[in-house]
C-alpha cells in the first residue's frame, strides 16, 4: 500500500515536471505570466512528490519488504537499520532517485535566489531544471524503479555491498552524486539567459557564480570524502588511482573551478561573456558524463556500484546536451557581444584565462586518458590500459603549473601590471621558494621535481600570507587594532579573502600530493603472532589476533604494538573481513601526524594467525584531509551576501540604455571614471 | 610562519629512511605499472585479489633472479596482452595517446596568446569606451552622478575593492 502511494507519487513527479518544462518555456517565449507562474509553482510540488517515493521506499527497507526487488537486491535481515541510507543509493536504481528528489531540491532553491533577481532568466532556467530532472525521473519510472515489486516476496535479501559498510559511505556517494548534478544549476542559470537574450548582460553573473561556487564545494567535499574512503579501506596506502570513475568526478570540478575564477572577471570587468558560458556549459557535460561512466559505461573501473545497462541513454542525454548549447549558442550569438579589451597582456583578467586554460588542459588531458582504450579498441581493434603513470607523467607537470600560477595570480593587479611591479610583489614569495628549495635541498631532498614542487607551494602559501599581512597592517596604521583590522579586511573583500583560504587549502592538497607520492614508503612483512619488524622509525610487534565469525562474514583483527624512537606510540589494529560471497574488505590501521602517516592492513593469511601485512610510511599526507575544513571555510566567505544594493543600483541604472547593450556595472564604471 | 612550519614539517617527514631493500624496491615500481587482468583499473601493487598476490610473487621472484623491468613486462604481456600494462606503450598509433596532450597544450597556450594579443590590440575597443556615454540627457547624467556618489560613499565606509575598481581610473594602481 505504501510502496504503491510513492510509485503514485514519483509517476506523478514525472508528469508535473514534463509539464513544467513545457508551461515554463511556452510561458516564456509567448510573455504568458500565468503560465510561468504555474510552471515554478509545478516545481515546487516535486520535492514534496519525491519525498513521499523516498519515504515508501525507506519504509520497504525498514520493514523488510522483500517483495521490492531493490529492497531485495540491497538490504538483508541482517543489514542493522542505519545502513538503510548507504542502502537507499547502493544500486542503480535507488541512485536515480537519489539524484533526481536531490536535484529537486537544490532546483527549488536555485528558483528562490533566482525568481525576483532575473524575472526574465528565471522561466528558462526553472524550463531547464525540469528538463534534467524529467530526464533522470523518466529513467527512473520507466527502466528502473526501485518501488518495482517482484512477483513474489523473498525470505531474505542479498544484503548491501560490505565496501559500503564505512562511515565515509554514508556521506561520500551522496555528496558526489549530489555534487555532479548540481552543476546543472549553474548550468541552466547560464543557459536560461542566454535564452532569454540576455547573456550579454551581467545580472546572472551573482547568482550564476553562487550557484557554481556551491556546486564546486559539494564536489570538493565528495572528492575529498572518496579519497579518503579509499585511503583507508581499500588497503593499497593510496588515495586516488586515475580510475575511470575517479576521473570522471574530477573533470567537470576542473571545469567548474575554470568557471568560478573566470566569472569573477565577468562580475568585475564585464568581459569573457561567452567564455563563461562555454565553460559551464562544458562543466555540465562532463558532469553527465560522470553519471554514464558511473552507470555502466564504456570504461572498466573498480567502482561498479551502480552498474546497468543504461548508459548509451545517459551518453545520448550527454549529446543532447551539447548540441542544445551550441544551438542555444547560434541562436542568441547576437546577444553576447562583450567588450573583450584587455589593457595589458600581464593583468590579473589574463592571469585568469591562463588558469582556465590549464585548467581545462588537465581535464581534457583526464578525458582523453580516459576514453583512449576505447579509442584504441574501436580504431585498431588493439586493447591498451591508460593508467596511473600516463595520468601523473602528464598532468603532474600542469597541476604543477597551476600550483604557481595560484601564488602569482592573486598578486597581479586588474587591468594592468607593469613588469617592475610584479616582480616586486613577488620577492618575498620567489625568495621564500628559493630559501624553501635550499632548506629541503640540505635536508636530503633530492628529487628535482619535489624540490620545485614544494618551493612552488610555499611561493604560493607566501604570497597569500603576504597579502593578508600587508592588508592587515596598512589598516592597522590607520588606527585599528590588529584583530579588528584582520577582520575588517576580510569582511571588505570577502570574495578574494574566501578564494585566498580555498587556495590555502589546495596547497595543502598539493604538499600532501607530493609528499605521499615522492616519499612514501611500503613493504610487506609476512610475520607470525609475537613476532617485530620495523620500517624506517618505526619499530612494530604484532602481539595477537582475534577471529570472529559472524553471521554474514568472518573478521581478522590483528593488534600491533607501535614504537618509534623508544616512544611507545600505542596499539594498532588492522581489520579485515571476508564476507560470503568472497567480498572482502579491510580496514587499515592508521596512525596520522602532521608529518607522515604509519600505515598498517594485512593482506593474506596462513595458518594460526599468521599472516601478510602491507605496512606504509607516507609523510604528509594529513594535509590532505585537513583541507576540507578551509574549503568549506572560504567558500562560505566568498559567496556571502554583501553589497547587493550597489549592486541591484548598478542593474537598476542599465535598463536605461537595454538598447546599447552596456551593462549597469560598466555604465557605472566608466560614468565615474568620465567625470574624475 | 606557516610556510616555515611546512618547511621544517617536510623536511623532518622526508628524513624517513630507506629501510626498504634495493631489489624490494625494484620489485615495487614494476608491480605498480602492471594491471590485475582481473580487475580492472587497479595494479597488482593495489590490488588484493589472489592473482595479484601470485603475479606479485612472479615480479619478485624474476627481479631477484635479475630479469630486467622490460623482460619481466613483456612476460606478462606475453600472457595477458598489452592491456596489462598500465602504461601505454610508446609506440606505433598508440603513441598519439602521449603526444597529443603536449600539442595540445602547446596549441592552446598559442591560442591563448594570439586571442589576448589580439584582445590588447582590438582597435573597436579603444573607440568604444568614448562611445558608451553619448546618449544621456544632462538630466538623466545628473542624476546618476548624484545616485553613483551615493552609492560609493556608502561603499567606502568599508573601503571595498569594488568600489576602488569602479570610481578610480588607475589601471596600474595595485587592487586592495
Amino acid at each position: 500500500m505504501i510502496v504503491d502511494t510513492g510509485n503514485l507519487a514519483l509517476l506523478l513527479a514525472l508528469l508535473v515536471t514534463c509539464y513544467v518544462v513545457v508551461a515554463s518555456f511556452l510561458g516564456a517565449w509567448q510573455r504568458i505570466p500565468a503560465l510561468i507562474l504555474s510552471g515554478r509553482y509545478g516545481l515546487y510540488t516535486v520535492p514534496v512528490l519525491l519525498a513521499i517515493s523516498s519515504a515508501a521506499l525507506v519504509y520497504a527497507f525498514v520493514n523488510n519488504d522483500f517483495s521490492v526487488r531493490y529492497v531485495a537486491e540491497n538490504s538483508s535481515l541482517a543489514m542493522p537499520v542505519k545502513y538503510t541510507w548507504v542502502a537507499f543509493y547502493a544500486g542503480n536504481a535507488g541512485s536515480l532517485l537519489f539524484i533526481a528528489g536531490a536535484f529537486s531540491v537544490l532546483s527549488v532553491l536555485a528558483l528562490f535566489t533566482l525568481v525576483k533577481r532575473l524575472p526574465y532568466t528565471a522561466p528558462f532556467s526553472t524550463g531547464l531544471m525540469a528538463l534534467v530532472l524529467a530526464f533522470f525521473l523518466g529513467v527512473t519510472v520507466f527502466l528502473a524503479n526501485p518501488l518495482e515489486r517482484l512477483p513474489f516476496a523473498l525470505a531474505d535479501g542479498e544484503g548491501i555491498n560490505p565496501l559500503l559498510i564505512h562511515f565515509g559511505m554514508f556521506i561520500h556517494p551522496p555528496m558526489q552524486m549530489l555534487g555532479l548534478i548540481s552543476v546543472a544549476i549553474p548550468f541552466s542559470i547560464a543557459m536560461g539567459a542566454l535564452l532569454a537574450g540576455r547573456g550579454g548582460r551581467d545580472e546572472w553573473v551573482n547568482v550564476g557564480r553562487l550557484w557554481g561556487m556551491v556546486s564546486w564545494l559539494i564536489l570538493t567535499i565528495g572528492l575529498l570524502l572518496g579519497s579518503w574512503w579509499a585511503y583507508t579501506i581499500l588497503g593499497w596506502g593510496g588515495y586516488w588511482a586515475w580510475d575511470p570513475v575517479e576521473n570522471s568526478a574530477l573533470m567537470p570540478w576542473l571545469a567548474l573551478t575554470a568557471f568560478v575564477h573566470s566569472i569573477m572577471v565577468q562580475k568585475r570587468r564585464g568581459m569573457f561573456r561567452m567564455w563563461n558560458l562555454v565553460l559551464v556549459a562544458v562543466a555540465f557535460t562532463l558532469a553527465e558524463m560522470g553519471m554514464f561512466i558511473n552507470r555502466g559505461g564504456p570504461v572498466p573501473s573498480v567502482h561498479s556500484f551502480a552498474q546497468s545497462t543504461m548508459g548509451w541513454l545517459f551518453l545520448f542525454f550527454m549529446g543532447f546536451t551539447l548540441l542544445g548549447s551550441l544551438a542555444a549558442f547560434a541562436w542568441r550569438f547576437d546577444t553576447l557581444k562583450s567588450r573583450e579589451r584587455l589593457d595589458s597582456l600581464l593583468s590579473r583578467e589574463s592571469a585568469f584565462l591562463a588558469q582556465n586554460v590549464l585548467f581545462l588542459t588537465v581535464a581534457f588531458v583526464t578525458l582523453w586518458g580516459t576514453i583512449y582504450p576505447v579509442i584504441s579498441k574501436a580504431s585498431q581493434g588493439l586493447t591498451i590500459t591508460v593508467g596511473e603513470p600516463f595520468f601523473n607523467r602528464v598532468n603532474g607537470p600542469v597541476l604543477l603549473a597551476i600550483v604557481f600560477l595560484m601564488g602569482v595570480g592573486p598578486l597581479l593587479p586588474w587591468r594592468r601590471a607593469n613588469m617592475r611591479n610584479v616582480l616586486r610583489v613577488l620577492r618575498y614569495p620567489l625568495g621564500v621558494a628559493a630559501v624553501t628549495a635550499g632548506v629541503l635541498a640540505i635536508a636530503g631532498i633530492r628529487a628535482p621535481v619535489a624540490l620545485l614542487a614544494l618551493a612552488v607551494c610555499a611561493m604560493a602559501v607566501t604570497g597569500i600570507a603576504h597579502e593578508w599581512v600587508r592588508g592587515t597592517r596598512s589598516r592597522h596604521r590607520k588606527g585599528e587594532s590588529y584583530p579588528t583590522a584582520f577582520g575588517r579586511l576580510v569582511a571588505a573583500n570577502r570574495p578574494r579573502y574566501g578564494g585566498y583560504i580555498v587556495h590555502l587549502g589546495i596547497t595543502m592538497l598539493a604538499v600532501g600530493a607530493i609528499g605521499s607520492s615522492f616519499y612514501a614508503v611500503q613493504r610487506d612483512f609476512a610475520l607470525v603472532p609475537g613476532e617485530e619488524a620495523s620500517l624506517g622509525k618505526y619499530t612494530f610487534r604484532y602481539v595477537d589476533f582475534q577471529e570472529v565469525a559472524y553471521p554474514d562474514r568472518d573478521e581478522f583483527t590483528a593488534s600491533f604494538t607501535v614504537r618509534s624512537g623508544g616512544r611507545e606510540l600505542g596499539v594498532m589494529e588492522p581489520r579485515r573481513s571476508s564476507y560470503r560471497g568472497s567480498i572482502s574488505a579491510t580496514r587499515a590501521a592508521i596512525r596520522s601526524t602532521p608529518l607522515e602517516d604509519f600505515y598498517i592492513v594485512p593482506s593474506e593469511f596462513g595458518e594460526e594467525g599468521q599472516a601478510v601485512f602491507r605496512v606504509y610510511v607516507s609523510p604528509l599526507v594529513w594535509w590532505m584531509w585537513v583541507s576540507g575544513p578551509l574549503f568549506i571555510l572560504g567558500m562560505v566567505l566568498a559567496v556571502s551576501p554583501r553589497r547587493e544594493r550597489a549592486t541591484a543600483l548598478a542593474v537598476g541604472l542599465s535598463r536605461a540604455d537595454r538598447a546599447q547593450g552596456v551593462t549597469g556595472r560598466r555604465r557605472l564604471g566608466l560614468t565615474a571614471t568620465r567625470r574624475a | 610562519m606557516l610556510a616555515a612550519i611546512l618547511l621544517v614539517g617536510i623536511a623532518l617527514g622526508c628524513a624517513v629512511g630507506e629501510g626498504v631493500p634495493v631489489l624490494e624496491r625494484r620489485a615495487q615500481d614494476i608491480e605498480k605499472g602492471i594491471m590485475c587482468p582481473v580487475c580492472p583499473g587497479e595494479s597488482i601493487d593495489q590490488s588484493q585479489h589472489p592473482l595479484a598476490v601470485q603475479m606479485r610473487g612472479i615480479v619478485s621472484e624474476k627481479v631477484e633472479e635479475g630479469w630486467t623491468g622490460k623482460q619481466i613486462e613483456a612476460f606478462f604481456v606475453e600472457r595477458y596482452g598489452p592491456s596489462v600494462l598500465l602504461d601505454p606503450p610508446r609506440e606505433g598509433l598508440s603513441l598519439m595517446v602521449w603526444l597529443a596532450p603536449p600539442i595540445g597544450l602547446a596549441l592552446a597556450l598559442g591560442a591563448l596568446f594570439l586571442v589576448l594579443r589580439a584582445m590588447v590590440r582590438s582597435p573597436a575597443s579603444a573607440a568604444e569606451g568614448a562611445q558608451g556615454d553619448v546618449e544621456l540627457s544632462e538630466a538623466e547624467r545628473d542624476e546618476y552622478f548624484r545616485r553613483i556618489d551615493a552609492a560609493i560613499d556608502d561603499d567606502r565606509g568599508e573601503g571595498t575593492e569594488e568600489t576602488t575598481g569602479r570610481s578610480s581610473n588607475s589601471g596600474a594602481g595595485k587592487a586592495i
